[in-house]
């Protein structure tokens, strides 16, 4: 038979690991609950027509659900990053990019230091070195431990 | 009695559907991707799975935040392709087992492993570009498809040892079922890329590598890798790989490669694609000139 396998274990520390992978957001329980309404009003555009509703006025569409004003202006300017920060997840934000009709990697760009061009380049070079992007405590030299947010 | 006699693993990136939709999959981009696929549309000409036991995960298409399943199986007579944002693949409807897989939902739930349970929903990329992969263009799909989806977009996302016991139950669950099916198993979804943050791009071929290496044979030291080194290691998403490992537990004690194939990018991704045979002593080499096939094809 196969070796046990040990159990996580302590969820504070299994959460608090997540802090420390550098320009990457995890999405925790904290930013499920954060981002339920901006969310699920991401996804009622799977349906073309609160797509066409969203595209006639954008601002009115996002007033129907109960979202906070960050994350409406966040959204209305597509800040992606800032969507991450507050909640949204990306496939569920792949809705809207779907609605503008933007694709994946040109989204996914966005949120990076480069344009999709030099995006694309990367890419196509064999993507982003894992090395130097690992953790944040080991570029930083820092040996403490990393701390729960929520 | 039913039996497992492949296990294939593959990446489920909605771009490879998009190009075998608008017939760009022998360009110059997709071209070396698709041609790592050969091989395996020649063997399953041969193999003719009776049906496939396919493991992925949804991507807010038929579950959004609503309800959340850890693992859920698709006990429907048959799928629709999703829309996921820009219109339903125009690709075949995929047929179920219903059969084998309340069969396999009992003896699962039995077996302490708490599965829900659909009846009703459309399956996304994540299902379909599998098939495409596997199959091209048909009509309708040659298999019938018993649709298994792991939730790994809401954390935490079940351990690599939970998917791995999974499969091993899975296998149990097939060699229970009395009548004599030819059954596969997919594990889909990787292999490193992240979608997100100002992280997104990264991919890790040395890792992913290792990770191939390591489905082969007897080795089972996959299901002990923690969460926190997918995230790190191969990008947020690259935790998709979790799935390959009940794909990979449904094989038994040991597995032999039959097909290998790596290519970087596609899109975001990494792609990765194995074709395995459990080596048990099952008897299962009927096809152990699948090389020749591919050769033939080639």
């Amino acid at each position: 038979m196969t070796a046990p396998v040990p159990p996580s274990g302590d969820i504070h520390a299994y959460l608090a690991e997540f802090e420390d992978i550098p320009g990457t957001r995890v999405f925790t329980a904290r930013r499920a609950r954060q981002g339920y309404n901006l969310n699920q009003c991401a996804m009622s555009l799977m349906k073309d027509e609160n797509r066409a509703r969203f595209r006639a006025d954008e601002s009115a569409y996002l007033d129907a659900w109960n979202i906070t004003p960050e994350q409406k202006d966040a959204l209305l300017k597509r800040d992606y990053n800032r969507l991450l920060d507050l909640g949204g997840n990306v496939y569920f934000l792949a809705k809207v990019f779907a609605t503008d009709g933007i694709g994946f990697a040109q989204a996914v760009s966005s949120m990076t230091d480069l344009n999709f061009e030099d995006y694309t380049k990367m890419m196509l070079a064999g993507g982003r070195s894992p090395v130097g992007n690992r953790s944040i405590k080991a570029n930083s030299g820092d040996q403490t431990a990393p701390t729960e947010t929520n | 009695m039913a039996r497992i006699t492949a296990g294939i693993a593959t990446s489920h990136v909605p771009l490879l559907g998009v190009a075998s939709d608008q017939g760009k999959d022998r360009d110059a981009y997709f071209g070396p991707i698709f041609a790592g696929y050969d091989w395996t549309r020649a063997w399953q000409q041969a193999e003719k799975p009776d049906v496939v036991i396919l493991i992925y995960n949804d991507h807010a298409s038929a579950f959004d935040m609503k309800i959340i399943p850890t693992f859920a199986i698709g006990c429907g007579e048959r799928y629709a392709s999703a829309d996921e944002g820009w219109g339903a693949r125009p690709v075949p409807d995929v047929e179920g087992h219903p059969d084998l897989a309340w069969h396999i939902a009992q003896s699962l739930v039995l077996d302490e492993f708490d599965m829900t349970i659909i009846n009703e929903m459309d399956v996304d990329h994540g299902l379909t570009v599998p098939l495409t992969m596997m199959y091209g263009k048909p009509a309708a799909w040659p298999t019938k498809v018993i649709p298994l989806a792991v939730n790994v977009v809401t954390y935490p996302p079940p351990s690599g040892n939970r998917c791995w016991a999974l499969g091993e139950a899975i296998r149990r669950a097939v060699e229970s079922y009395g009548e004599d099916l030819n059954v596969q198993i997919w594990g889909t979804g990787g292999m490193s890329h992240q979608l997100q943050g100002p992280r997104a791009g990264l991919i890790n071929r040395e890792w992913d590598n290792r990770f191939l290496d390591g489905l082969t044979g007897e080795g089972d030291d996959l299901r002990r890798i923690p969460h926190l080194e997918y995230l790190r290691e191969t990008g947020s998403e690259g935790i998709e790989m979790v799935m390959w490992l009940v794909m990979r537990g449904a094989l038994g004690k040991r597995t032999r490669a039959l097909h290998r194939h790596y290519h970087v990018p596609c899109s975001n991704t990494a792609i990765g694609h194995l074709v395995l045979r459990p080596d048990n002593g099952e008897g299962l080499d009927m096809t152990d000139d699948g090389a020749d096939l591919a050769t033939a094809a080639a």
